[in-house]
This record gives structure tokens, sequence and C-alpha cells, in this order.
């Protein structure tokens, strides 16, 4: 296609008029022998006050001495290498810039004078700052999400470990009844008897963890049906007996005999407690005391079960709650099957219930752990 | 000659059965629930063979192998462990580990391994 000269002149003038940043052309004395439409308007100056003017006198001295401009011009003339670019001072109105010399050569082939472009980065430093702050934000969730999983694959080893240990029990045992090595019928009854409580042990594990698993995903599901407190507590102390025989503590039940019943679900309520008073009995030094009480108390009843052991640190408090977090406080040696979901999971029951659950403790000065449960509505006595 | 073996691990089943295992294939087994106490009755028992768990409270069973062979360093230890990490095998071995079984294991495995390692073989 061909133009005519004028054609072509008033295309090139139209994309210097749309250009959208400010363009000066200065020569070797720093007079300024063109500035582009994007100056004028921007500045609001006319072409009089500007051609032929020292940059001095145009610009303000103080935007002239931060950007070190005079000094830009003389070099990029002098050496003839371009100022690849800086940001300039902002304005009063919040408006950003960044600005490049670069120098001009004439028809000689001589470098006398030199542009100077100075954009709006305004926009652009903007969405800069935005970026930035989604890498902080995508930041923060990769490293919450490599915690989740590291806390993932901690428990698959704890569960792995927690698992082959009695499996190995009653692997032996098996092979060596195949093999025909047990031979007195009172050593095959002690061998089935561990059998049976390693069996124990390990469906207890995995029932814990399908708990956790469960209540991850909010499909832990409690029955509501009215239920004794006193009945619940009394269960509850029954079954650990043994242990706490064991160690020669005493377990007082401090339950007002016209406390209202609850409404909850009675096998998960007996876990419940019985996880507490296990934790109240491996935590206090043998000859303890150990203590569950529960008031009436608005819509609640509240419980609380208190021993005379070890105590436990601020620092701990507020991570027993956590899954898989094994504290340092109880007995040197390791308990088996301690994966650190027992509170975990009791406080998952008391939450189905819409109960809460709290510790109140110091180091050396025995553990006090509540929890509330709602009442049944106009309910009779717990007896 | 009947041959000694030291057990150590912390856990009463697993120290229970290897009691019964080892006894009936006529070993005599002498036990350490931690690495403290392993070190305290290797010195007393002198024994042919240590059965070493991993996982303990306190010293694990890297740390007690590596304290053990300072004490004798003809020290036979059979690292035995459920804890199955990659690059634990390499570390037990580097430690002076003879062996490495993991649990649950086969009763065969476990004879022959302390059959090798106490014949020099391993």
């Amino acid at each position: 296609m061909v133009r005519g000269i004028e054609e072509v002149r008033e295309y090139h003038e139209d994309i210097i008029e749309s250009i959208p940043s400010t363009i000066l052309i200065v020569n070797r004395t720093l007079e300024i022998v063109y500035a582009n439409p994007h100056y004028y308007r921007a500045s609001g100056k006319r072409p009089k006050d500007v051609l032929g003017k020292n940059i001095r006198k145009v610009l303000s001295q103080e935007t002239i001495k931060r950007m070190g401009l005079d000094k830009k011009i003389r070099m990029a003339i002098g050496t003839g290498r371009p100022f690849e670019g800086g940001h300039a001072p902002g304005d009063r109105f919040g408006t950003l810039y960044f600005y490049k010399v670069r120098p001009l050569t004439d028809e000689y082939g001589d470098v006398s004078r030199a542009m100077i472009l100075v954009e709006d980065v305004t926009e652009l430093t903007r969405l800069e700052e935005e970026l930035k702050e989604s890498y902080v934000k995508l930041d923060n969730a990769y490293t919450e999400l490599r915690e989740a999983d590291n806390i993932k694959s901690d428990f698959i080893s704890a569960a792995s470990h927690e698992l082959r240990t009695p499996l190995t029990v009653i692997s032996s045992y098996i092979e060596l009844m195949e093999k025909g090595k047990i031979g007195s019928p009172e050593k095959q009854k002690e061998i089935t008897e561990t059998l049976a409580d390693q069996t124990k042990h390990m469906i207890g594990l995995v029932e814990d963890m399908l708990d956790i698993s469960r209540m991850e995903s909010k499909r832990f599901i409690v029955e509501k049906k009215n239920i004794s407190t006193l009945e619940t507590v009394n269960d509850a102390a029954e079954s650990v007996k043994t242990l706490s025989d064991l160690k020669g503590h005493i377990i007082s039940l401090k339950i007002p005999e016209d406390l209202p019943k609850i409404v909850g679900d009675k096998k998960r309520i007996k876990d419940l407690l019985t996880n507490l008073l296990t934790n109240a009995i491996k935590c206090t030094p043998n000859g303890g005391k150990i203590t569950v009480s529960a008031k009436d108390e608005g819509e609640y009843v509240h419980f609380i079960v208190a021993d005379t052991g070890i105590g436990i640190s601020k620092r701990e408090q507020s991570k027993i709650f956590e899954k898989f977090y094994v504290g340092g406080g109880l007995s040197a040696r390791r308990e088996p099957g301690r994966m650190g979901l027992g509170l975990s999971i009791a406080k998952g029951i008391v939450e189905a219930h819409n109960g809460k659950i709290w510790v109140e403790s110091s180091l050396g000065k025995g553990s006090r752990f509540h929890f509330t449960l709602p009442k049944a509505e106009s309910s009779g006595s717990s007896m | 000659m009947v041959k000694n073996i030291l057990v150590v691990d912390d856990d009463q089943g697993i120290q229970k059965m290897f009691k019964t295992l080892l006894e009936s294939y006529d070993y005599r087994v002498v036990q350490a629930a931690s690495g403290k106490e392993a070190l305290e009755k290797y010195g007393e028992s002198k024994p042919d063979i240590v059965i070493m768990d991993i996982l303990m409270p306190g010293m694990d069973g890297v740390k007690t192998t590596k304290k053990l062979l300072k004490q004798d360093k003809n020290a036979k230890i059979v690292v035995v462990t459920a804890v199955g990490k990659p690059g634990l095998e390499k570390g037990c071995i580097k430690a002076g580990a003879k062996a490495f079984i993991v649990k649950p294991f086969k009763i065969d495995h476990l004879l022959e391994t302390i059959q090798n390692v106490s014949n020099g073989v391993v």
C-alpha cells in the first residue's frame, strides 16, 4: 500500500500523541529541545515555558537533585552509554515514576543530545505489591500444607510403629506354636491370653485412628440420649480401677445425687472420662489423689477431673489437644499405644456434644481437666 | 555352649515374647528396658549377642549401639526395630550394628541372623 508523505507524518504524530509517558530531549547544555504532548498535558505547562529552557528551570530542583538527572544526562552524552533506569520521586498525588536516559546520535554520528523517558508506574507498582502479597500468602499456605503433610507423615510412621509392635508379638507367638515350641498347657494358656490382649490393643489403636479420621472429615456422630451422670462416671472409674490400684491412687467421686441427667452418647462419654482418668493416673506419682466432680451449671453439667500429679507446663497446655502430640512430661517409660491421639479424641467427643474442654495446670501442682456437656431438658435427677 | 543374648526393648510385650522365643531355642536371655540399662547389663552379663530396639525413651538404639561399641569394640549387635524409615538400616550399620531386622520378622530369619552374627559370618 502506498501512502502520501502527509499521511505517514499524521500517522506518526498520532502515535507520538498517544504515548502515555513523558519524553524530553535535552542538548549538551541541558536545554530542552523537545517535549512530547503527554508532558504538556501532565505538567500543564506550555511549549514557551519549556522549549529552549534549561531543564533545571523547568523541573523542580528537588526532582533533579533526587534523580541526579543532570549528572545522568551529561554521562549519557559524554560516554554514549544509556542510564537504564531508576525510580523517580513520586508526586503529591501518589503517582510513582520510573525513568531512563538514553543518548541520541545526530546525523554526523555524534552524541549531542539525550532523551529522558519518564513512565508512570503507579499501577505497575501496585500490581507488583499485590503480587508480592499473593506470594507471601502462597508461601504461608505452602508452609501450612507442608506442616500438615509432615504431621500426617509422622502419624503414618507412628501408627505403623505402634501397630507393628503388637503384630510382632502376635505373629511370633503364632509361629512358635506352629513350630510346636510351646509345650505346656499353662504356657499355651498364658500365650493365648497375651494374644488376646495384644489383639485388643491393636483394635483400640485402629479405633482411635478411625475416630480421628471421622472427626477430621466431620463424620463423627454421637448418640444423643438422656443418661445418668453418676452412673457414667462410676462406670469409667470402675474401668480404671486396676490401673489406679496398681499405683496406689485414691479416686474420689464428688457427684451430687440430685444432679440432672445429661444428653449424650454413653459409650463416648465413658471413653472420654476413662481417657482423662487414665492420663491422671499415669501422670500422678504413686499414692496420689484423683477427684472427679460435676456440678449443674445453667444449660450444662460442668465436670472436673483433678489430679495431684506432675502438672503440665503453660507451653504444653496449648499443644496437648493437638493430634499426635506426645507430651514429654509423662513417665519416662514410653507407654505402648501412645500416638498422641487420646486428648484430641477427648476434645472431639466433647465438641460433638457441643461442649467445651480445657485444662488448668502448673508444673508440680497437678492438673484439672474441665469439660461441659449439655443437660437433659427438664430431666429428673441423675439417679 | 549356651549363648547369652541381651534383649534391649522398652516394650514389655516384646520383651516377654523374645524371652519365650529365644529360650525355646536354648538361648539364655538378659533383659534391658532402656539404653542406659543395656549399658549396665552388658557389663554384668557379657552377652554373646545384643538384640537392640531403636525407638526407646531416653537414649535411642543407635546411640546405645555406639556407646556399647565404645565399651566393647567386639560387641555383636543385631537391630530389631518396628521403624521402617528409609536410611535407618544404613545408619545402624554405620553405627556398628552387624545386622538389621524389621518387626514383625520370621523366626527362622531371626535365628539365622543370630547364628551368622555370632559365628562372625556377618
